[in-house]
């Protein structure tokens, strides 16, 4: 009873921190490039001031287009809901990482929908391009996952793997999780639309892909939108930070252990945050015929990775 | 003490070095010259007895016995013919200009060297010394064969650099594969990898990792050796290469990665019946098949001859996978025939093209007026080696064909029967039209009896093997076979 | 315990020589690729180290030294050296498209696993699983080698593939005799001093280390 009640306050700390981990990766970046940047909290405002404002919707759209913002909230929400966080323990028990991989899917799906729905050349595009990118993304998403499935023996249950993995001790820490690891980065900086494969901070019509998707939304709808994008970082970085290398996260319900569990994930956010800043700085935006490239490096690596607990 | 072993190789070695230090362009061809006649005493001289008595002789990291002398003083003879052709073809080559001390200078160090390496072969006891010297005489022979420094030779030579050098390196992976199975069994001593010490150890390898190590080693070696799929340098270095070069790579180059072949495929025979002989007679089929079908469409005379030498490695290889006394017996005396057949063929394209100056055979025309000499001996040479009677490789045919219907095997004799038929027809159809005719330009017979020397010399020394192979010879040969087949047994 | 670490540290090594592998197949800049090189050398060279260091063997020391200094150090100073003097930096798009390359990579690496894994069971020594990664190793250094048209890239997927023999070496018998080690890292080292001799010929004959220019010669 006590760890549902610890596990939905997870999920609800993991929303409400998305969008200071974002103003946070920001900050970084504009210290790197020598600028002051923004607040760290700057996020926020702009979220609220969305919400505030009225909505334009295109008259040619369908109530599809309404929708659409609030499934992809829900999806979100959903997921936060089913990872764990600090703690091992999770709020929904009912899915597992397989399901985690098509809630991902469909939230994509409707965020081409919207794309396609408004109209316009640009939605058009961003909606293709960002669909290729799935079609890479997927397979190795779903390696990688099975790749730990495997390795920690959890099967497909999502609080299992970091508590199997932690009572691994080292022997965990092989080549099969590394490999994993590095095919998991690309898809978090492939999946979030970050630098290499898409710019954030751009609406250049040319190279954009997920803001395209994007640009017929405003007033609540955007924010309803941009929340989720902001989600969907932490909660790909909770994922490598959690199931991935759960050092540090809490196991029982006990504070002190909590709060261990607590400053461990923040302190891997914040080295996560760093590092996507570091490559968003230090990197330029592929070609967009060279993605496929890397993803087919992603998709490898993750192949490398199931194939290397056979091997070795 | 220095024994013979070391004097053998220490002689060419040595001409490398004066050769190095040499500044007249004669001086160089007269101490190669000299060396591989030294070089030839001293090997048959050590190695005759070994050869006639089959006792090995083994200290150090040596280890020579009735096998590897046979491919010794064989190899020796065969440089002193290429060096004694080596001093007229550069002299024709200096005349015509282009030629600078520098480039004779490498020329005679590389050969030098290149002997001296395919002489080590035969001699070290490691197989894993054996993988260090193929490979050596690889990177040194590359500088022969790119020694004209156009466009075909640089080609060429980097082909040969390129494939030869992956294939060796699988050869290697297939050693370290062998190595790991002896020291299951010996535990790891440096002289795990000493053949005399594998082969008696040869029944507890590991099965599984020998399948493997022996695989990778005829892919690997067979590169070397110029089997088929694996020959696709083969045709180009020999027809890129100086000619005597061409000569040294088909008739002694071939040889020391066929002699590596046996030297595994004996211990594997002993471990694994049957696994590397059939491998041998697949890539043998597969060369004899191949070099065939390029013969009949060949245009270049060297080409064509480097084919040559694909279909009689492949040969050599059938005798070696059929695994009986008599196919063992045919094989090495292939080995011999072709190393001392070959050559003939090799030198009169030499003079061919000097002469002509062209290397394509639709060109040459008339031969029997202007190059009296150079028709005769390329008449005798064909002959030879398309297998007619009364020559050595009609007598190694003979036997090899003989072994497959006494093994049973009657497809092969059939199928090898009718490939030599068309080789026959192939070869003899393109050779014997630039008998005939009349030449266009004004050609003559290079001069000098030391020009034709090497010719002479082998084609008696290859008659002789056919006509009447002497008793001594046959029975040097008897004993190699018995003693790798007894192995077998 | 301490076993696991060594074992694991050791298929660390390997699997980051096969990513290493991978790359190199990826990338069409020069320089790059001999800095891939210098890395996947490193990895050897590490796992050398910690082969030496669990079976206390002198003779692997030796193999370590070589393989920094000649390597990591020497050869890719060298190959640098040849780059410079033939001003060559990129290769032409190789006719196999990039994700293709890596599919047939993934292809490559089953093969060596079905390769090698029959052989795994009767070797004792550790780390015997590497012969799967070296296998793979090997033949993606063979596919490189087939797939580029360029003299310098064939010649880093021959040192890519030589690296992974020697994981092999070391992983299924901890190395050679010392004797061999030796005879093989200087025909390495001769090889490829011979290799750039050639690359440099082969620019000023035909204007460009591009080998598919060589098509003379065939039948």
């Amino acid at each position: 009873m006590i760890g549902t009640a610890v596990a939905c306050v997870q999920a609800v700390m993991m929303i409400a921190i998305a969008p200071l981990i974002t103003g946070i990766v920001r900050k970084f970046k504009a210290w790197m490039q020598h600028r002051t940047g923004a607040d760290i909290l700057q996020p926020y405002r702009e979220l609220a001031k969305l919400f505030r404002k009225d909505e334009t919707v295109s008259e040619s759209t369908s109530w599809l287009f309404r929708a659409i913002p609030y499934v992809c909230f829900a999806t979100m929400t959903l997921i936060a809901f089913m990872i764990p966080f600090f703690f091992t323990g999770i709020a929904a028990p009912y899915g597992d990482l397989i399901a985690l991989v098509y809630i991902f899917t469909l939230y994509r799906f409707c965020m081409v929908l919207g794309g396609l729905e408004g109209g316009s050349s640009f939605g058009g595009m961003g909606s293709s391009r960002e669909l290729m990118m799935s079609v890479l993304i997927e397979p190795s998403l779903l390696l990688t996952l099975m790749t730990l499935c495997v390795l920690s023996g959890a099967g497909t249950d999502i609080s299992g793997v970091p508590e199997m993995l932690m009572s691994m001790g080292v022997l965990a820490f092989g080549p099969a999780l590394l490999l994993a690891a590095a095919s998991f980065v690309i898809t978090v900086v492939a999946e979030n639309a970050r630098i290499p494969f898409d710019n954030p901070d751009t609406h250049l019509e040319l190279t954009m892909v997920h803001e395209g998707m994007l640009l017929e939304y405003s007033g609540r709808s955007l924010a309803l939108m941009e929340f989720s994008s902001m989600m969907r970082l932490v909660i790909f970085m909770t994922m490598l930070g959690t199931l991935f290398f759960p050092w540090g996260i809490s196991t029982s319900v006990e504070p002190l252990h909590l709060l261990v569990g607590f400053a461990a994930i923040m302190l891997k956010l914040m080295v996560m945050s760093f590092a996507l800043a570091l490559l968003e700085s230090s990197s330029t935006k592929f070609r967009l015929f060279k993605m496929p490239n890397l993803l087919t490096a992603s998709f490898v690596l993750a192949l490398l990775a199931i194939i290397s607990l056979y091997i070795l | 003490m220095i024994h013979g072993i070391e004097i053998v190789v220490l002689i060419p070695a040595a001409a490398a070095l004066l050769c190095g230090l040499s500044r007249d362009e004669r001086a160089l061809s007269w101490i190669t010259i000299l060396a591989a006649g030294a070089c030839l005493a001293a090997a048959a001289w050590t190695f005759w007895p070994v050869f006639s008595t089959g006792t090995a002789l083994e200290y150090g990291m040596w280890y020579v016995d009735g096998l590897s002398a046979l491919f010794l003083i064989l190899t020796a003879a065969v440089t002193f013919a290429v060096a004694l052709y080596s001093h007229g073809y550069l002299r024709f080559e200096r005349a015509a200009g282009g030629l600078t001390l520098r480039a004779e200078k490498t020329y005679y160090i590389s050969l030098n060297l290149f002997v001296t390496a395919m002489l080590c072969v035969f001699l070290v006891s490691s197989l894993g010394m054996i993988w260090i010297i193929i490979e050596a005489t690889t990177l040194v022979s590359t500088f022969l064969v790119g020694f004209y420094r156009d466009e075909g030779s640089t080609e060429a030579s980097w082909k040969y650099l390129i494939i030869c050098s992956v294939g060796i390196t699988l050869a290697l992976l297939g050693i370290s594969l062998l190595y790991a199975s002896a020291i299951g069994v010996i535990g790891s001593v440096s002289s795990a990898l000493d053949w005399p010490v594998l082969m008696s150890v040869a029944a507890d390898l590991d099965p599984v990792l020998l399948k493997t190590a022996m695989a990778l080693v005829i892919i690997g070696f067979g590169t070397k050796a110029g089997f088929a799929p694996m020959h696709t340098w083969l045709p180009d270095a020999h027809s890129q290469a100086p000619t005597p070069v061409s000569a040294l790579l088909s008739a002694a180059l071939l040889n020391c990665a066929l002699y590596s072949i046996i030297r595994f495929y004996m211990i594997s025979e002993i471990a694994i019946p049957g696994f590397a002989s059939t491998l041998l007679l697949i890539f043998g089929i597969a060369s004899v098949f191949v070099a065939s079908m390029f013969i009949l469409n060949a245009k270049e005379l060297k080409r064509m001859l480097a084919y040559s030498s694909v279909e009689h490695i492949g040969l050599i290889a059938v005798g070696l996978g059929i695994g009986t006394t008599w196919s063992v017996f045919a094989a090495l005396f292939m080995v011999v025939a072709h190393s001392l057949t070959k050559p003939i063929l090799f030198f009169c394209a030499g003079n061919i093209i000097q002469g002509y100056g062209t290397k394509e055979m639709s060109a040459v025309r008339g031969l029997g007026k202007t190059m009296p000499y150079t028709a005769a001996m390329l008449t005798v040479g064909s002959l030879a080696i398309v297998g007619m009677p009364p020559f050595a490789v009609f007598t190694g045919e003979i036997a090899l064909l003989y072994s497959a219907v006494s093994a049973g095997m009657w497809w092969l004799t059939i199928l090898l029967v009718v490939l030599l038929i068309i080789i026959f027809a192939g070869f003899t159809g393109r050779v014997f039209p630039m008998l005939s005719g009349s030449a266009e330009a004004e050609v003559t017979e290079p001069e000098g009896p030391i020009r034709a020397a090497p010719l002479a010399i082998l084609a008696v020394a290859m008659t002789a093997m056919g006509l009447f192979a002497p008793e001594s010879v046959a029975d040097g040969f008897r004993m190699i076979a018995e003693s790798m087949i007894g192995g077998l047994a | 315990m301490d076993l696991i670490i060594y074992e694991n540290i050791i298929d660390i090594c390997a699997i980051c020589m096969l990513v290493i592998t991978v790359m190199a197949v990826m990338s069409t800049y020069m320089r790059k690729l001999i800095q891939l090189f210098a890395i996947h050398s490193l990895f050897l060279a590490v796992l050398a180290f910690v082969v030496a260091f669990y079976t206390d063997n002198s003779h692997i020391y030796i193999t370590f030294t070589l393989t920094l200094v000649l390597k990591v150090l020497l050869i890719p100073r060298f190959l640098d050296y040849t780059v410079e003097r033939i001003h060559v930096d990129k290769e032409v798009r190789s006719p196999i498209s990039t994700p293709g390359s890596l599919l047939i990579c993934t292809v490559l690496i089953f093969a060596g696993y079905l390769v090698a894994d029959p052989m795994t069971e009767s070797l004792t020594t550790l780390g015997r699983n590497c012969l799967a990664i070296s296998l793979s190793i090997v033949f993606i250094g063979l596919y490189m080698m087939a797939s580029r048209a360029n003299a310098l890239s064939e010649s880093i997927g021959l040192l890519l593939t030589e690296n992974g023999l020697f994981l092999g070496t070391m992983t299924i018998s901890y190395g050679m005799p010392l004797i061999v080690e030796f005879g093989v890292f200087f025909d390495i080292i001769i090889a490829v001093v011979i290799i750039g001799i050639f690359a440099y010929r082969i620019n000023r004959t035909f204007n460009s280390i591009d080998t598919s220019y060589m098509r003379r010669l065939r039948d």
